[in-house]
């Protein structure tokens, strides 16, 4: 084999070869950088669509009627989803629990709400979530993989990588904090919690679902929760949020474990502000809403109302 | 047409991908066509050598046996037809030469593999087993599992990261990641401590064949040395005719085992068939003298048809024997060896926490892992356990913690935590190093006990509001317990561990927001040791 030699002309070779690799890969991933951080508000602006009603609340044996009974009483899923739409559905997979565990968003609901997405006529239907345990154990374990994929969703691990610093035009310390873009990135977000006991939020429901689409180091949002969840939730402004009430949560949340735990509400809970679903799902723990940091939050900052009395709700039995 | 190498070299290849594969398949929910455990129970040195150092016949052990009962028929098959080691190292000598080597040099390498099996073996006799440090299906799984996959999957990830970045995540390249994602990539199982040194010894291996062709093959692999042992009594032999066209050298061979005067050693060949063409002077051919046809010995050149079994018996190889001097060298080598204490045992793996060293907390084992010195005796260090945890919290151990220890399974909270209802690592274990327990029994098995420490822990030493650790406990009755405290006008809530629900699974720890060093942290002490 011949082999080449190291003169000087080649050693200077080799090395504006090397340096013209790194600079292309550097501007490569520079320009990836640039367009993740621009400067000003890079949430989802509120489209401001509201339903026929404040709030749907629908009761029912069959958790995947109760859901569509609920957002057809809301004005039908086509005043939320339009032609061509990518649609999020962003249900609870945080935990290896099996749905009768209640630890995790039921699939029926999640399964009712893919199929009006797509017959609103979506052209996309996303599903996914930042999970506690193990993905792949979760997604299968919760029964949300299988009956997504088989409504045609599209479903996959989120990707925690794939984020962009949160900014909102305002002071706040969720600021800086990365958030999955493909979250924010979508025509349509449809938040589905499950209503359940959270030892530090007293409950967990549609607000504190939205920890699911935060990369980073979540455990830190734990500290001044309420504020923080408040200024998450007016950065993603969820189009709808329907609350599983179906199974609940009472004590050791949010993983539960022991069927003891568990009740049946068999409740579904749609409606277009956030901060009023939560509130009627917590008085249906017995909770005062305003017992909830991050509802107190937002009510005091104006961005939502906790007021069950005054709000026009319709129920479906 | 050389059908006969091109046979030998589709085996090899199949065999070799068919390896990648079950280790490939080695994760949640391990659902591949074959079972891990299956490489090395069919690893006669493995299942042997671990159970006499046991004492005891471990499961699979007949299956191995059943190889040496081939090796009796067929001669050293395994070697050169199946051995994913011996498939890497060929290919990797493929460039090189074979030099012509004569009966000296050959007669002093080939028996050193032997006094390698002699060491493990008077080692297994009193109850030590070390077949796992040069096993070649153990070295070759610890690669496979441990480097080659990890860094390619983990570039795969990386080139799609990058693309996604660009192209962003919902067209046709979001979706090949994604499905490739949960189909063959897998997410997270990525890392594992001192990779590069799985490497390096891997890279060594196959960089002596440099030297000479199947260096390893011929002078130190312990498992070719046992197969050696069968391949004595083969009875497919190579007959060569030397007379039928003249020639006066011999084939070339990569083993060495055809001597100077053409005849060969039976128990150094591995089948390889390269003599049967490499050479065209000598009629080479392998057949099965039993059924030799009549007419063949009433040939009137009989005398230069060469029989393994005339001319191979009475040397100094491994038929001859060996010297008494050689023979107390084997003897006493294991013995001397243990007076530097290289495999000493007593400072690792302490469920105590009073170990001192490296590790003074001890060590953190997978679910169900055996007492430690059965533990360590069973365990081949092959890696399967490491692989299919699906948190990637199983981690080798360095050589730092010694020798005895060196590659053997630790749970690393910071990495990935013990999924709770996983019992993966146990149904991996080939050799029952780690217990096999069904679901609902691993839910009681303690791997250590978690302690906080409020020095650092936010809502002890920080009054703030966290209770990650609380949160994350998959016992439902929480082994974190939350005492509600009013400080300063602020409502907090500090956690405490019931040590006696605490299974030591280590989620805390994993979640456990502050650093550089975690609040709470695990430790072996009461782990559940059978």
């Amino acid at each position: 084999m011949a082999t080449k030699k190291l003169t000087r002309k080649n050693f200077l070779k080799m090395c504006l070869a090397g340096l013209a690799g790194l600079a292309l890969g550097g501007k490569f991933l520079k320009d990836a950088a640039a367009a993740a951080t621009s400067s000003g508000f890079n949430g989802r602006p509120n489209k401001g669509i509201k339903g026929d009603y404040d709030l749907v609340v629908a009761k029912g044996l069959d958790p995947y009627i109760s859901t569509v009974k609920a957002v057809t009483g809301l004005g039908g899923m086509s005043r939320f989803v339009k032609k061509n739409d990518v649609v999020l559905i962003k249900p609870n997979i945080g935990w290896d629990r099996s749905p009768e565990q209640a630890a995790n968003t039921n699939p029926q609901v999640v399964a009712a709400l893919i199929d009006m997405s797509f017959q609103a006529g979506a052209k996309r239907v996303n599903v996914f979530d930042v999970t506690c345990n193990d993905a792949k154990r979760t997604y299968d374990n919760s029964g949300i993989r299988a009956i997504a994929k088989e409504k045609g969703a599209n479903v996959y691990f989120a990707d925690d990588w794939n984020t962009v610093p949160m900014k909102l035009s305002y002071d706040s310390p969720m600021n800086e904090w990365p958030i999955l873009k493909d979250a924010i990135e979508c025509d349509t977000f449809i938040n589905v919690p499950i209503l359940k006991h959270h030892s530090l939020a007293g409950l967990t429901i549609s607000m504190k679902n939205l920890m699911g689409i935060c990369g980073g180091d979540r455990g830190r949002i734990h500290n001044g929760i309420g504020r923080k969840l408040a200024d998450l939730t007016d950065f993603i402004n969820p189009e709808l949020t329907v609350v599983d009430a179906y199974r609940v949560l009472l004590r050791h949340g949010p993983v539960g474990g022991s069927l003891d735990d568990v009740k049946r509400l068999d409740t579904i809970i749609a409606g277009t502000d956030p901060v009023l679903a939560d509130a009627y799902a917590a008085k249906l723990m017995d909770t005062d809403p305003m017992s909830l940091s991050c509802i107190k939050e937002a009510v005091a900052r104006g961005f939502g109302s906790a007021d069950i009395d005054k709000a026009n709700i319709l129920n479906i039995a | 047409m050389k059908k006969l190498i091109i046979a030998r070299r589709v085996s090899q290849a199949s065999f070799l991908l068919l390896f990648i594969y079950v280790l490939w398949s080695t994760t949640y929910p391990l659902k591949g066509l074959i079972h891990p455990e299956m490489l090395f129970k069919t690893d006669p040195l493995i299942m042997i050598m671990t159970s006499i150092a046991e004492r005891a016949l471990i499961a699979g052990t007949i299956l191995s046996v059943s190889m040496l009962i081939l090796t009796i028929i067929l001669g050293r098959f395994f070697c050169g037809w199946i051995c994913p080691l011996g498939t890497m190292i060929d290919a990797g000598g493929a460039f090189g030469k074979i030099k012509r080597e004569n009966d000296r040099l050959n007669d002093k390498i080939h028996p050193v593999k032997l006094y390698v099996l002699a060491a493990i073996l008077i080692f297994a006799v009193f109850g030590r087993q070390e077949a796992w440090l040069l096993d070649p299906i153990v070295l070759m799984a610890r690669f496979i599992s441990l480097v080659l996959i990890p860094f390619v999957t983990s570039n795969i990830t990386f080139i799609f990261e990058l693309l996604i970045r660009k192209f962003g995540s919902q067209g046709a390249i979001g979706d090949l990641y994604h499905s490739l994602q949960s189909s063959v990539l897998g997410i997270k199982v990525t890392y594992f401590a001192h990779s590069w040194l799985i490497l390096s010894i891997f890279a060594a291996i196959l960089a002596v064949t440099a030297l000479m062709k199947r260096l390893w093959c011929r002078g130190l692999c312990p498992l070719g040395a046992l197969y050696s042992f069968a391949a004595r009594f083969s009875m497919l032999r190579r007959v060569v005719d030397i007379s039928a066209k003249g020639g006066t050298g011999k084939a070339p061979c990569r083993m060495g085992a055809i001597k100077d005067d053409s005849s060969y050693k039976k128990s150094e060949c591995i089948l390889c068939m390269d003599c049967v063409y490499s050479y065209p002077p000598h009629l080479t051919r392998f057949s099965w003298p039993l059924f030799r046809h009549p007419e063949e010995n009433q040939r009137p050149d009989e005398g230069s048809i060469l029989d393994s079994s005339a001319a191979s018996r009475p040397q100094n190889d491994a038929g001859g024997g060996i010297s008494r001097k050689k023979f107390l060298f084997v003897l006493l080598t294991p013995l001397l060896l243990s007076g530097f204490k290289f495999n000493e045992r007593k400072e690792i793996g302490k469920p105590e926490g009073q170990g001192h060293g490296p590790k003074p907390e001890g060590i953190i084992r997978p679910p169900a892992a055996l007492n430690e010195d059965d533990f360590l005796n069973r365990c081949v260090r092959c890696g399967n356990c490491m692989k299919v945890c699906p948190t990637n919290g199983l981690q080798p151990l360095s050589p730092e913690t010694g020798y005895a220890s060196m590659w053997t399974p630790e749970l690393v909270p910071e990495t990935g935590y013990c999924e709770y209802k996983c019992t993966l690592c146990g149904n991996t274990c080939p050799t029952g190093a780690i217990k096999r327990v069904t679901q609902a029994e691993k839910l009681s098995i303690k791997l250590g006990t978690a302690s906080i420490d409020r020095s650092i822990c936010i809502a002890w030493a920080g009054n703030k509001e966290c209770i990650v650790c609380e949160e994350h406990c998959p016992i439902y009755e929480k082994a974190i317990k939350l005492k509600e405290e009013v400080v300063g006008g602020v409502r907090i809530f500090r956690p405490s561990i019931d040590e006696a629900l605490c299974v030591g699974c280590g989620i805390c720890q994993n979640k456990c927001p502050t650093r550089p060093v975690r609040a709470v942290r695990v430790s072996p002490r009461n782990s559940y040791r059978p």
